[in-house]
């Protein structure tokens, strides 16, 4: 007897396919987000929002799937029609690891070997073509390709991650069920973000546009608060400026720095290249596309995050003063400087 | 100062023994899988850089340049791009092999002093002993010449098979994808095809060298776990039956049915941060000595199989019985005629089956010999 997925899962697991073609066997369509019985899911969508990315958590209850997919779509919405990038981050990485919540569970307590093995297929073979074996000595054990696992854990920082810290036989990987799903989350996270990114809003439901202007003043002012306050740079970046505003050569890791700093605080890819005309070696070309790349646009579409203090340290690049106290990324250079001096 | 007239001679004496061996030889030169996708490089004689981001669409294109350029050294990438020739940012890599490096100056073996000499990079004066700057002209720096003994070829091979183990055993690469070739110096190349392998970045490459090499083993991982008042045993769901679990656990007598046992191996060891010490010395001691950098750079120029190598005239070369591969016969191809060199140090070594006590000044070896002794700075054409 072949096992599919039920109602629950669809509830749990609101971005699978089956989900989407649940919306679109009952001939959903966007303006009965109006009609007043829609009102519980639009607030559900605008409480998990919030619960996201004001508090930090996972948005932990579990409804029906009726309702479950639907405030997971009216929350993708939510989101995009925000338009601040941070918020669409961040909602679409705790949306993965709510889901990674129950897929733990599930991995745990289900029984049924068929239904587990269905579950590992359609999460991480259908959506990540990632092979996932239940070890056939002990059922709590996971197996995954060596390169598969290497692929997604060598961007770790924990030392736990590392492959010596592994049980490793005959090309495979031995995980439990925390750290089997704790390979997909940036995939799974990814995944929400493109969805999101992809969806096309031309018209929002009142009922949901009203929502959005509630939710956006709570929301939106951290943000936009900490993009436009960087005026101070840190000494790092300053030094760096300095030398390239010399004509002196920089070290590629320096220019890195400059260039993942700039872009973080909102810089636009022509604003950061220009920084570098300077240089003795520029090259128009070369600046823009390793810029481009830089800001995930070109190459493996990540955006590459600032190196952090320790690092820099150890490339030499870091000149702190006393007011770089306590950070760890110089990111945080000016947002702490203006907590203390508040 | 090396006189130019005798360096010009010296080059002209290896570079007509490399054309020959390209004309001869062509049939050794293996064509690289996709040679269409992949960048070549090469060096010539004389000239310090290197011709990179050239392309080769078939090994006949290959064999005209060797034969024609006669380069000291030919490269060719590990990586697959869809515009080989471009430069680097706009290549756009699409894989790369994996490729170790086991070279005998990272084995630290007991008998490399006794064929160490060191040839000044101003005066080509040679030494048997280390000094900061030449002896003779006082101002060169001198560079380490190691010539490669059957001690330096046995360790070689074991820690050649010690690697081919764990990557079977452990990473479940298929023998039939490993590929052992001599360097045509003093070590190794092992080339993996797998196509597993191929998208690996560089940090997940890093992480295989971290793993073969024995790097950052946690002690929590075969069961040791800090706690308030020393330590205790935990051992990880995953078991310990496979991998650098079991080798740690054989090696130090833990026994995941006993607690006990293991606490006392803990205790014995100084406690929680003793056993972490040991631990350090124990992987390093059974890691893999490979070269790290050769392995995490996706793109990497190597030297191309069969090609010559100009720290010594001799050929990298495939390895099909690891047993019985002796470099210094088996890689030593060039022409058997004899010509006179002038020898800048006493010296023994033994190739093609021939063994060369030359105390003299000036000597007459075989073109093979003596471009080996030129190659490493020992002999030069007056």
């Amino acid at each position: 007897m072949s096992i599919k997925l039920g109602t629950g899962d669809l509830a749990k697991y609101p971005f699978l396919n089956e989900a989407s073609d649940y919306i679109r066997e009952t001939h959903f369509d966007f303006g009965e987000f109006n009609r007043p019985e829609m009102r519980h899911i639009i607030d559900r969508a605008a409480e998990r929002i919030e619960v996201e990315v004001s508090s930090g958590t996972i948005y932990e209850k579990l409804d029906k799937y009726e309702i479950e997919i639907l405030t997971f779509l009216v929350a993708l919405m939510m989101a995009k029609s925000m338009g601040v990038e941070p918020i669409l981050k961040k909602h679409s990485l705790f949306e993965a690891m709510r889901a990674e919540k129950f897929l733990t569970e599930d991995l745990k307590k289900e029984k049924n070997e068929q239904k587990k093995r269905l579950l590992l297929f359609k999460i991480f073979g259908e959506l990540f073509k990632v092979k996932v074996d239940i070890d056939y000595e002990d059922n709590r054990l996971f197996k995954v390709k060596v390169t598969d696992y290497l692929i997604r854990a060598s961007h770790f920082h924990e030392q736990e991650w590392k492959l010596i810290n592994r049980l490793v036989h005959k090309g495979y990987v031995y995980l439990d069920a925390d750290e089997t799903v704790r390979l997909i989350r940036s995939e799974l996270s990814a995944l929400i973000y493109n969805r999101i990114k992809s969806m096309a809003l031309s018209t929002l439901p009142e009922t949901i546009k009203a929502k959005v202007d509630d939710l956006r003043p709570k929301l939106v002012s951290n943000y936009e608060y900490r993009i436009h306050k960087v005026t101070d740079y840190p000494p790092c970046i300053e030094h760096a400026l300095k030398v390239m505003n010399n004509g002196e050569n920089l070290p590629h890791s320096a220019r890195l720095m400059l260039a993942t700093y700039m872009l973080a605080i909102g810089k636009s890819v022509d604003e950061v290249a220009v920084l570098f005309h300077n240089a003795p070696d520029y090259n128009e070309k070369v600046t823009r596309y390793q810029v481009e790349h830089l800001a995930g646009i070109r190459g493996s579409h990540v955006k590459y995050s600032v190196p952090s203090c320790e690092k820099l340290r150890n490339e030499n690049l870091c000149f702190a003063t006393e007011k770089c106290n306590g950070i760890t990324n110089p990111i945080q250079f000016g947002r702490k400087l203006e907590k203390r001096y508040d | 100062m090396i006189s130019t007239k005798s360096a010009e001679k010296s080059t002209t004496l290896v570079r007509s023994a490399f054309r020959e061996y390209y004309f001869k030889y062509s049939k050794i030169i293996e064509v690289p899988e996709r040679i269409e996708e992949r960048e070549f490089g090469y060096r010539q004689f004389g000239s310090g850089g290197m011709f990179r981001h050239l392309e080769f669409r078939n090994i006949g294109e290959l064999l005209a340049t060797l034969i024609k350029d006669v380069p000291s050294d030919v490269y060719c990438s590990n990586a697959y791009y869809r515009f080989p020739t471009y430069i680097m940012q706009e290549k756009q890599w699409t894989g790369a092999d994996l490729i170790f490096d086991i070279d005998a100056k990272d084995l630290h073996l007991p008998c490399e002093l006794t064929h160490s000499y060191f040839v000044c990079a101003n005066c080509g004066n040679v030494q048997k002993d280390r000094s900061e700057l030449c002896p003779s002209c006082k101002t060169g720096k001198l560079n380490h010449i190691s010539l490669i003994c059957n001690k330096c070829n046995y360790a070689l091979k074991k820690e050649v098979k010690h690697l081919i183990e764990m990557l079977m055993y452990d990473l479940g690469i298929m023998e039939k994808s490993i590929q052992v070739y001599f360097s045509g110096n003093n070590g190794y190349h092992i080339h993996i095809s797998d196509n597993e392998f191929r998208p690996l970045d560089s940090p997940a490459r890093s992480d295989i060298v971290g793993y073969l090499m024995g790097n950052d083993m946690m002690v929590e991982s075969i069961g040791v776990r800090k706690a308030f008042d020393g330590f205790l045993i935990k051992f990880p769901k995953s078991g310990m039956l496979y991998g650098w679990r079991k080798r740690i656990a054989e090696k130090l007598g833990i026994d995941q049915s006993s607690i006990v046992k293991s606490s006392n191996i803990v205790q014995q060891k100084g406690g929680y941060n003793g056993f972490k010490t040991e631990l350090v010395k124990v992987t390093k001691d059974i890691g893999v000595r490979i070269d790290p950098q050769v392995t995490m750079d996706i793109h990497r120029v190597f030297r191309m199989a069969g090609s010559l190598n100009s720290k010594s005239g001799l050929t990298k070369m495939r390895c099909n019985d690891m047993e019985s591969f002796d470099p210094l016969n088996d890689a030593c191809l060039l022409a058997d005629r004899e010509i006179n060199v002038e020898i800048k140090a006493p010296v023994k070594l033994k190739l093609k089956g021939q063994s060369f006590n030359i105390s003299k000044q000036t000597a007459r070896l075989p073109v093979y010999a003596a471009v080996y002794l030129t190659c490493k700075g020992l002999a030069e054409v007056n």
